[in-house]
């Protein structure tokens, strides 16, 4: 009778455990599965699965299980086993100590994990191709275990193991040479560049150092047939690769290959297309009968796996809204090594969006997200409108862009419909600086507080405290900074969509400046000496659909107070004495630049801009010729050309001025024009070149009432607004100091106080290094020249400081734009007579 | 030192648990709640685990820390389905989930699990004292999920004017009207796809103008079938007249 086959019935009768373990028997055996009194079949499922399950714990090693005894029909059972030993301490050799902690942690060989055969395998197996990936060919893992006696706080014993892995990374190999055979039509040169990760020794491979990894080459060796198909020949292939090691740190590559005959394309034929034409299609395609065959190029204008934005068929169908359209290309014939092809296309039914959601908005409100949807329900599906909405919301800021998903459930092809639902991850928009550091003879402290989605309608409910009222997409920021020598608050507050029916943005901000005059014998602040500027503004700004949508009209009223006491610094005529500006602000502008913002590589950027203030002299009844001439004269008295005056006379004089001006200056008279144009065209393959154009005037509607000490342009250096005291626009020119290029007055010498005319032209040439998401660099050459008047009657627009440079830009997402420009002023500096020579500027923030 | 600071200290299991229960008899939870978390283990499997797990759970709720509250409630009501407490204890996991959910204009998850955890105990003892409560709850909850698929609808009306889609908003009402038959927003969601209609045919380019006119008068039938009593019905009216009037440039032209 044959037992093997159909095994015989028992009832356990008693299990007993044998062996080196630290588990009791009772858990064992109820681990194991088995009971006492219950039927099994011997042999049969249920004691081989209690073994199964005992080696699946992963603690025991040599389980057995044995028959002890038979009594009738109950059967005694024994189970054998021991516990897997534990890891005591793990010795790591030949790397560095830093490294060694985390080998450690990514092969969790901590202390009390079992050791299996398995962990030992995968530990070696995992060493090995690390260092193999860094370029270690000859990289040898050893790994050797010592038994060890662990004794435990509870006086039981376990057995554990010490484990010493002994790493030989050996020298880094590179290769020497690679060796193509076979081939006729592509150089040896070509092909090596195809190779896009194996690169042969070459002193000029800065950025990609030669070193060989087998899955690496074996991509590469595809990227070889590839660039064949590119060129026609279709059927190329490798026919093998070999690796010759030359010395333990050179190996060399062989690659016979076969090339194939080359091909071309015949007759191309649409089937089953009705929503585009053949003609539409062949446009798309942009391959015609006789042309060279390229496989790659033909997959790509029907299908880029690469770009989802790419120009292909496949997008002309997604794009309009059939979704569930197919597309096949199918070689009919290739006679002749001329290949045949029809593209076979099934469009389905066009497919409209149904219900369109967005989940994961914890803070965000539903209005601040839906209002950035440019896929709506009731809308033809199109691929780039949901890619566009991807990217529109990934720009508020608001959600994280890595984990901004979509989903299309329920797609129901008979009624043409599908949902829609984007899944968005919030992260903290808010951002809190706090800082303090020497400089400017004392200590700075700064606190910035900015809530870029704050929520001020749950500005007085407490629960909304989250620990600030979040979710209306709106912006608050606050700012305190403090010296010894100036202090200022600021306030302001951004509503994007103010109303909510279309994007006007509304901004207010409150400030104000306290600055004090320094003591140069205490080296200190002489806190009685202070100029205090308390402003505030409220602005319009609205997206135009007419002449076209790029098209930003923006307008702004703003208020500032100037009040000077005791402080005489040759800023003002008056040391004492106050100033107000109200001011109306209008500006067009029309932004075309495309696709990245950091590096735009075409379209144009326009803006113009009004400053406008009251004509108050045409209706305040003060008679400022008469004061003009009154300052004239005393004017000429401080000057005492013919040495006549006393001291007491002219500085009765002086005051005298100080008083008029106070009372040209009561109320800021002027308008100010601002013209700024710049234009972005690629000249070959990423290389920018952009020109661009500016202009500037500041006037006074009364003549005899002048121009105004405030609001003055400041040429030169890198164009940074330091904190301005008076309302002065500092203009960049590279190549000179920060605002030094002043008007001269009329004897010719420099002046301090900035002019009321000035013109820039710049052209710029750009070519980036890299413009991956986390990091954008680019190199710049420019050439640009500018000059600043005080008075129309002087102005020569082409009389210019000119220079010219090199600079280097670096875009990251966490610091914003940073750079070093390199200038070489040409001109001498008004007041020199040598050219300025070379400067150093350093940018922060989106200049030029 | 306090029971408690010698409770927490002790390995003593009984002593926890017996400070434990004092502590959370006098309302001090939090403290109740960190015994409570140090035994938990200690009585799986054992017969007064069921008290010790109900009150744990309640430490959570009262610690208003509704998420824990919410599933261990729920551990509880599956672990003990015969226990005295376990209707009590469906109800405050449903409950707690209804704490969680945010006002309508976030994120709903919350409101969707406490309506599918409250209608699971309202399914489940149709005659419990706590049945009252459990209906409000989830009234509220549906009207907020009803809330907000009606404001994304009439945001859609709102914004139409600057992204010139009105089909959107009439789409959106469409489903909204599917969604929620017995909504109180009903007769606004009617008038507001009036509204757009209207709108969409007198913003529209001429090809399509005269059957987008044609359109609003379907619109309005609809709207006046059902709310003719409606305020908003003179509004209504305004919109036809208007409509009617822009159609006649089409029947004389003809």
């Amino acid at each position: 009778q044959d037992n093997t086959q159909d095994g015989k019935k028992y009832v356990i009768g008693g299990i007993s455990v044998l062996g080196n373990t630290s588990f009791s028997e009772q858990t064992i055996i109820t681990y194991s599965g088995l009971r006492k009194g219950e039927e099994v079949i011997i042999p049969g499922d249920k004691i081989s699965a209690a073994i199964k399950k005992l080696w699946n714990s992963n603690l025991f090693n040599n389980i057995e299980m044995y028959v002890n005894r038979i009594e009738g029909n109950e059967v005694f059972l024994e189970i054998r086993l021991e516990d897997l030993p534990e890891i005591n301490e793990v010795k790591i050799n030949g790397v560095k100590k830093s490294k060694k902690e985390k080998i450690i942690e990514e092969n969790t060989l901590n202390k009390g994990v079992k050791v299996t055969e398995n962990l030992l395998t995968t530990t070696k197996n995992y060493l090995e191709n690390k260092y193999k990936k860094e370029g270690f060919y000859n990289t040898k893992v050893n790994i050797n275990t010592i038994e060890v006696e662990e004794v435990d706080t509870l006086q039981t014993s376990t057995r554990a193991m010490n484990m010493v892995v002994n790493i030989d990374k050996g020298k880094k190999v590179k290769v020497k040479e690679i060796v193509f055979n076979g081939n006729t039509v592509l150089p040896d040169s070509k092909l090596k560049k195809a190779m896009k990760n194996t690169k042969q020794k070459n002193i000029t491979h800065v950025l990609k150092r030669s070193k060989y990894i087998e899955a690496d080459f074996k991509t590469d060796l595809n990227s070889v047939v590839d660039k064949f198909k590119e060129n026609g020949f279709r059927d190329a292939r490798i026919i093998s690769d070999s690796l010759v090691v030359i010395d333990q740190k050179n190996v060399a590559l062989y690659i016979d290959l076969e090339e194939g005959e080359l091909y071309h394309f015949g007759k191309i034929d649409f089937i089953g297309n009705s929503v585009y034409s053949d003609d539409v299609l062949r446009r798309i395609l942009r391959i015609n009968p006789g042309d060279t065959y390229n496989g790659i190029l033909l997959e790509k204008r029907i299908a880029d796996t690469e770009n989802p934005e790419a120009v292909d068929i496949t997008n002309l169908y997604q794009n309009n809204g059939y979704l569930f359209s197919t597309i096949n290309t199918v070689e009919v014939s290739a006679e002749g090594n001329v290949i045949d092809l029809e593209i076979r296309i099934s469009e389905g039914k066009p497919v409209y969006f149904n219900n369109v959601t967005v989940v994961g908005n914890d803070v965000t409100n539903d209005h601040v997200i839906y209002r950035e949807l440019h896929t709506r329900p009731g809308q033809l599906y199109n691929k780039s409108n949901v890619i566009r909405t991807i990217r529109e919301l990934s720009a508020l800021g608001f959600f994280d862009p890595a984990q901004l998903t979509t989903d299309f459930p329920n797609p129901n092809p008979n009624e043409g419909t599908i949902d829609l639902e984007y899944t968005v991850v919030e992260t903290g928009s808010s951002q809190i600086e706090l800082q303090g550091g020497y400089g400017g003879g004392g200590f700075i402290g700064t606190l910035g507080l900015s809530f870029n989605n704050f929520s001020l309608k749950n500005i007085l409910n407490p629960k909304a405290y989250k620990p600030v009222p979040r979710g209306d997409g709106q912006k608050l920021a606050l700012r305190l900074q403090a010296s010894q020598f100036y202090q200022t608050y600021s306030f302001s507050f951004t509503e994007p969509w103010l109303g909510g029916e279309k994007p006007v943005q509304f901004s207010t901000s409150v400030s104000h400046t306290k600055q004090f005059l320094y003591d140069s014998r205490t080296g200190k602040a002489d806190r009685d000496k202070a100029f205090n500027i308390t402003g505030i503004s409220v602005g319009l700004a609205k997206r135009l659909n007419i002449p076209d949508n790029y098209f930003t009209l923006s307008q702004a009223l703003s208020y500032q107070h100037y009040n000077l006491k005791n402080y005489n610094t040759g800023l003002f005529t008056f040391g004492d004495g106050y100033s107000n500006n109200l001011a109306y602000t209008i500006g067009l502008s029309r932004n075309s630049t495309y696709n990245d913002p950091v590096f735009p590589v075409g379209g144009s950027n326009f803006s113009v801009s009004a400053k406008l203030t009251l004509p108050y002299s045409l209706f305040n009844g003060v008679d400022y010729k008469e004061l003009k001439d009154e300052r004239e004269d005393l004017e000429y008295i401080v000057q005492d050309p013919d040495n006549i005056y006393t001291p007491a006379e002219s500085n009765e004089a002086y005051n005298g001025i100080a008083e008029i001006d106070q009372e040209r200056f009561n109320w800021l008279e002027f308008y100010k024009v601002k013209f700024k144009a710049e234009w972005y065209q690629e000249i070959v393959k990423k290389l920018v070149l952009k020109p661009s154009a500016e202009f500037g005037f500041l006037g006074a509607y009364n003549q005899d009432r002048g121009d105004i000490p405030f609001e003055r342009f400041f040429l030169g250096g890198d164009g940074l607004g330091s904190y301005s005291l008076d309302g002065r626009e500092s203009i960049a020119l590279r190549g000179y100091p920060n605002q030094s290029i002043q008007p001269v007055d009329a004897n010719g010498n420099p002046t301090n106080d900035g002019g009321t005319i000035y013109n820039k032209f710049s052209l710029e040439l750009r070519y980036p290094i890299t413009l991956k998401q986390q990091a954008k660099i680019f190199v710049l050459g420019f050439m640009e020249g500018g000059i600043s008047f005080n008075d129309f009657k002087d102005y020569s627009p082409y009389d210019l400081k000119r220079s010219a440079g090199v600079g280097l830009r670096v875009f990251m997402p966490a610091f914003g734009l940073l750079g070093i420009d390199f200038g070489y002023g040409f001109d001498p500096i008004p007041g020199q007579s040598s050219p300025n020579g070379w400067e150093t500027h350093f940018i922060i923030g989106q200049q030029f | 030192c306090s029971p408690y600071h010698k409770a927490l200290k002790k390995p003593d299991v009984g002593e926890k648990f017996r400070v434990g229960e004092e502590l959370y008899d006098k309302g001090k939870y939090e403290k109740a709640n960190k015994l409570f978390a140090q035994i938990v283990p200690n009585y799986r499997g054992k017969p007064q685990a069921e008290k010790l797990m109900y009150l744990y759970a309640k430490t959570y709720f009262e610690m208003k820390d509704y998420y824990l509250a919410s599933y261990q409630f729920e551990r509880f009501a599956s672990a003990y389905p015969q226990s005295e407490k376990v209707e009590e204890a469906a109800f405050l996991s449903g409950k707690s989930a209804y704490l969680l959910s945010p006002v309508y204009s976030k994120d709903q998850t919350e409101t969707k699990d406490a309506i599918e955890k409250l209608q699971g105990f309202i399914n489940l003892y149709p005659d419990s004292e706590f049945l009252a409560e459990a209906n409000s709850l989830v009234r509220e909850l549906d009207y907020k999920l009803e809330k907000k698929a009606f404001e994304i609808a009439k945001q859609y009306n709102k914004i139409a004017g600057y992204n010139g889609d009105y089909n959107a908003s009439i789409k959106a009402f469409d489903n909204f009207i599917l969604d929620f038959p017995g909504s109180e927003f009903r007769e606004e969601a009617y008038f507001l796809k009036l509204d757009s209609a209207y709108k969409m045919a007198i913003n529209s380019v001429e090809t399509k103008r005269e059957e987008r006119l044609e359109d609003v008068k379907l619109h309005h039938k609809n709207y006046k079938k059902s709310y003719n009593e409606s305020k908003r019905m003179e509004d209504a009216d305004k919109m036809l007249e208007e409509v009617i009037k822009e159609l006649e440039k089409y029947s004389t032209k003809s």
